[in-house]
């Protein structure tokens, strides 16, 4: 894996044969896949499959037993988390991962954290300069709370929210940290129909507003067909499928292995679902199935 | 030539009252995920408390000054009774310090601070009722046993003897108990991973109970041994050995039977060869060791790496 | 009031804050008496050994009475040395445990007060178990302690505020609440962690340097593991949230016993019973933080604005919809400035 080896431009995440062992237990088993600059790119599978333990490598809380990453072209294998946040990935957590003694808008102040450096001197006596550029991050902390809309709530405590303001708030704080590669471990669990529909907008928005790219988990079958313009299927650590909504859909490994008998429901959201029309999708016909 | 040999048994009795101690905490580690640090206390008690069952009396410092307890049991009777008394008080130290906490879900951080405070208010409540003098244990606690045995020419004391076997036999029973038992299994489930065990069926209330109950029942039992061998310096002996045997654990590997028992047998067996113009520096001795395995091979000798759970 | 027990209060309150500020990053610390028995130890030996340090001030001050009075200097001088040499132990320590569970800096301190403790038992410089005695005055009355020691608290405890109200509170306070999701946001935990951990060891041995002077004697016994649960008892009963909780427990539980002299004996039962029941039955601790806002709303706008607490006020001011700048959730044009890139 020699970057500069390869004349093509780095995908913005290369994740090659990583393997995660708990004991006995194989949670990630050799899984390869790239992300691309600007797509949405989705990861299905059953409970266990070994989607978060996957995003826990990538993101660097858990430290893989085998295999590599790579971001633009460079190693970050097994490189701690905050180190990783610093390179502009940022993320979710599957079980909410809030900071419950600060408010709202300090959760997101915290995402801030690696863009508020200021001069020590000038902190610790609380010069004016000082005081502006708080003043400024702070600004900016509120037009996040904004642009997730639950700007209103930005002096409540963060334990005191519902469980979908909970989910803003946790994008927020992502967005924060001004990433280029956003990690949404099941943003929509526990939501409910029209709430998942006005989170896929958000989603939808917030790549436009911040130009990002998103590695997205989820259960929901309908709202990653739509939402993604590639897909990963994982099933018991291994990767049995990647490609388009369409090529997924249609994958007899995938409706054996994962459908299985809700592969009606697939056929059903298939229906509903717009051709993928994302600028990522001819090249994603080329990488296909290993 | 018979020094070599003391040197080894004395070694080895000592670490095996290392192993019990470390053994204690390790119990409650698994199950809760964070160290007891009444424990020290729990031992103490256990020393004071045999030492009243086989007759002795109080001294003239404290409140109960001049107390004897109508009747004397032999050693090998007072031992158990000691352990049980000490698991009721290692339970009163859960329901007080830790169960009140796990009510709120309250951050593990804050059960170190309540455990120290149980094991501060014990120390203290010893020290006003019993004094704060040394204690022997009487000399008849082990009946017609002679004070000294000859073995391979070389003269050991039978209460070190008597400790080893003890030990050894605690551990043994306590081993078979957490593979072939029910209990014992449900113990190690919990310790395993709480969530599933409790899906599956496992009371992890009650098992988190049983695991202070039997590790108060070894704390008191070791103390009541060290009582035995070395004789009862004051309420703050306990401390010293269980802020040893927290170096102990440390080695052996967070959360580690075998670990726990393999520590204790080094500290002891460095201890016991320390010579004797540097004694006074033998109590750094497991910390020197915690340092060590902390800089080498942080998730202690037998200890398993950390996961971390998201 | 008595000014000797105005120092010990005061003492009392700034061991408090060293307590505190691993805490606040969600460190316990059981070190801050081994670092205090670093500071009263370097302290003893240099101003009994060294000479040079004493014999300047005889010429020029030692006019009243034949007391002779030890300069300013040497004591500022003891002061920048112990906590070098604190933070140098600090730091090693530190980056030895605090990469590990948090379960590893307690049992890690509680075996450095240990081997402080045997070491200085053992060595003959320090006067083993007798400790060293006649430790020269700087000042000649108990009042030039009370008014030293208030320095240093006022001094420590603006660091701790400016340190609260700024970038490394909110990395602290994150750390505390989860230290993962903190990570994930860009933190460098160990490094914030470190710096917790180091200067409450500076926080505590140059209160030990004051301390040795203060006492005219020292000997071990004064950093032995009871030190550790007083200083935890302080701050438990203050409360953990803010500064300001360690300094009034430290101050309060220091005069309790003081002032009543019949518990004698049950001074560490009572300080047990406050760590044991403190944090079920009020875990937020004497002072919290909703209390400070709440006092602090009734101060002047412009103290409140020193102080750094007129947060809560200014945020009330800018309701979001008097506030132009925000962007309407669909205008992706007006993304704030320093997001586009």
């Amino acid at each position: 894996m020699n970057p500069t080896a390869t004349p093509a431009p780095s995908p913005l995440l290369a994740v090659e044969a990583l393997s995660r062992r708990f004991g006995g237990l194989v949670a990630v088993d050799g899984v390869s896949l790239t992300v691309h600059q600007g797509e949405i790119f989705g990861l299905l599978g059953p409970n266990g499959a070994g989607k978060t333990t996957l995003f826990n490598l990538i993101s660097g809380i858990t430290r893989p037993s085998s295999g590599s990453v790579h971001w633009k072209g460079v190693a970050i294998t097994g490189a701690p988390s905050h180190r990783v946040a610093a390179l502009g990935m940022a993320r979710t957590f599957q079980n909410l991962r809030l900071f419950s003694s600060l408010s709202c808008l300090d959760n997101v102040r915290v995402g801030l954290h690696r863009h508020s450096r200021q001069p020590k001197l000038q902190a610790l006596l609380g010069s004016r300069t000082f005081q502006q550029r708080e003043e400024n991050l702070r600004r900016q902390a509120l037009d996040l709370l904004d642009s997730v809309g639950i700007v209103e709530l930005a002096e409540r405590s963060s334990a005191s929210l519902s469980y979908g303001q909970r989910r803003r708030l946790e994008i927020a704080r992502a967005l924060a940290g001004r990433p280029e590669l956003l990690l949404l471990d099941e943003p929509a669990a526990g939501m409910n129909t029209t709430e998942k529909g006005e989170l896929t907008e958000l989603i939808r928005s917030i790549r436009r507003e911040h130009q990002l790219t998103v590695l997205i988990i989820e259960h929901h079958v309908p709202l990653m067909m739509e939402l993604c313009d590639r897909l990963a299927v994982l099933n018991f650590g291994r990767r049995i499928a990647l490609g388009t909504p369409r090529q997924v859909r249609h994958d007899p490994a995938v409706i054996e292995a994962y459908l299985g008998s809700a592969s009606q429901s697939v056929a059903g959201a298939a229906a509903a679902d717009t051709p993928g029309s994302g600028p990522v999708d001819q090249e994603a016909g080329g990488e296909g199935r290993s | 030539m018979d020094t070599l040999l003391q040197i080894l048994i004395n070694g080895i009795s000592t670490g095996a009252v290392y192993g019990l101690f470390a053994l204690g905490y390790t119990l409650v580690f698994s199950v809760l995920g964070v160290i007891n640090f009444a424990h020290g206390a729990v031992f103490t008690l256990g020393a004071y408390l045999t030492y009243l069952l086989v007759g002795g009396a109080v001294g003239s410092n404290g409140l109960l000054a001049g107390l004897q307890l109508p009747f004397a049991l032999p050693f090998w009777a007072a031992l158990p009774v000691a352990g049980l008394l000490t698991a009721l008080v290692s339970l009163l130290v859960e329901a007080t310090a830790f169960r009140p906490l796990r009510r709120h879900g309250a951050e593990p951080l804050l059960y170190l601070i309540t455990s120290l405070g149980a094991g501060v208010i014990l120390v203290n409540l010893l020290q006003i009722l019993l004094g704060a003098e040394g204690y022997a244990m009487p000399t008849t606690a082990l009946g017609s046993l002679p004070i000294t045995l000859s073995l391979a020419g070389a003269q050991l004391r039978t209460v070190q003897l008597v400790l080893l076997v003890v030990a050894a036999v605690v551990l043994a029973v306590l081993s078979l108990w957490l593979e072939g038992s029910r209990g014992g299994k449900a113990l190690q489930a919990v310790s395993e991973d709480a969530t599933t065990a409790r899906l599956l069926g496992i009371d992890s209330d009650a098992m988190i109970r049983l695991g202070f109950a039997v590790s108060g029942f070894l704390a008191g039992i070791a103390g009541g041994l060290v009582g035995l061998s070395l004789s009862i310096t004051g309420p703050y002996f306990g401390i010293s050995y269980g802020l040893k045997a927290l170096g102990v654990l440390v080695l052996g590997g967070l959360g580690s039977v075998p670990g726990a028992v393999l520590a204790g047998l080094i500290v002891g067996g460095a201890e016991a060869l320390v010579p004797g113009e540097w004694s006074g520096y033998k109590d750094a001795i497991a910390y020197a060791f915690l340092f060590a395995v902390l800089l080498l091979r942080p998730q202690g000798l037998l200890g398993r790496p950390q996961i971390s759970k998201v | 009031m008595d000014a000797t027990l105005l120092v010990q209060m005061l003492l009392g309150a700034l061991l408090g804050l060293s307590v505190y500020l691993p805490l606040a990053c969600g460190q316990l610390s059981l070190a801050t008496p081994g670092f205090y028995a670093i500071g009263g130890t370097l302290a003893a030996l240099l101003s009994t050994r060294v000479p040079a340090l004493s014999g300047a001030a005889m010429a020029g001050e030692g006019g009243g009475g034949g007391v002779p009075i030890y300069p300013l200097s040497s004591l500022l001088l003891e002061m920048v040395l112990a906590a070098l040499l604190c933070a140098v132990v600090a730091e090693g320590l530190g980056r030895l445990v605090l990469r590990l569970q948090g379960i590893y800096l307690t049992i890690a301190t509680i075996a450095l007060v240990e081997i402080l403790r045997v070491v200085s038992l053992n060595l003959e410089i320090t006067g083993g178990a007798v400790g060293i005695f006649a430790i020269p005055q700087p000042f000649a009355a108990p009042t030039g302690y009370a008014l030293f020691c208030l320095a240093l608290l006022v001094l420590v405890g603006w660091l701790c505020q400016r340190l609260a109200v700024t970038r490394p509170g909110l990395a602290m306070a994150a750390i505390r609440d989860d230290a993962i999701a903190a990570a994930s946001s860009g933190i460098a935990i160990e490094r914030w962690k470190r710096l917790a951990f180091v200067l409450s060891a500076v926080v505590a041995g140059v209160s030990g340097v004051v301390a040795a002077h203060f006492l005219n004697a020292w000997n071990p016994r004064l950093g032995n593991f009871d030190a550790s649960i007083t200083t935890l008892a302080f701050v438990v009963f203050g409360g953990s949230r803010t500064w300001l909780g360690p300094v009034v427990g430290g101050l309060a539980l220091t005069a309790l016993p003081e002032l009543l002299r019949p518990v004698g004996d049950l001074r560490l039962i009572v300080f047990g019973l406050v760590i044991l029941l403190g944090p079920s039955l009020f875990p937020q601790g004497l002072i919290t933080p909703e209390l400070l806002t709440s006092l602090a709303s009734r101060l002047p706008r412009p103290l409140q604005r020193r102080l750094g607490m007129d947060r809560g006020a200014s945020r009330n001011r800018r309701t979001p919809a008097s506030d132009p700048p925000l962007a309407a959730p669909s205008s992706p044009g007006q993304a704030p400035a320093e997001v586009e890139r």
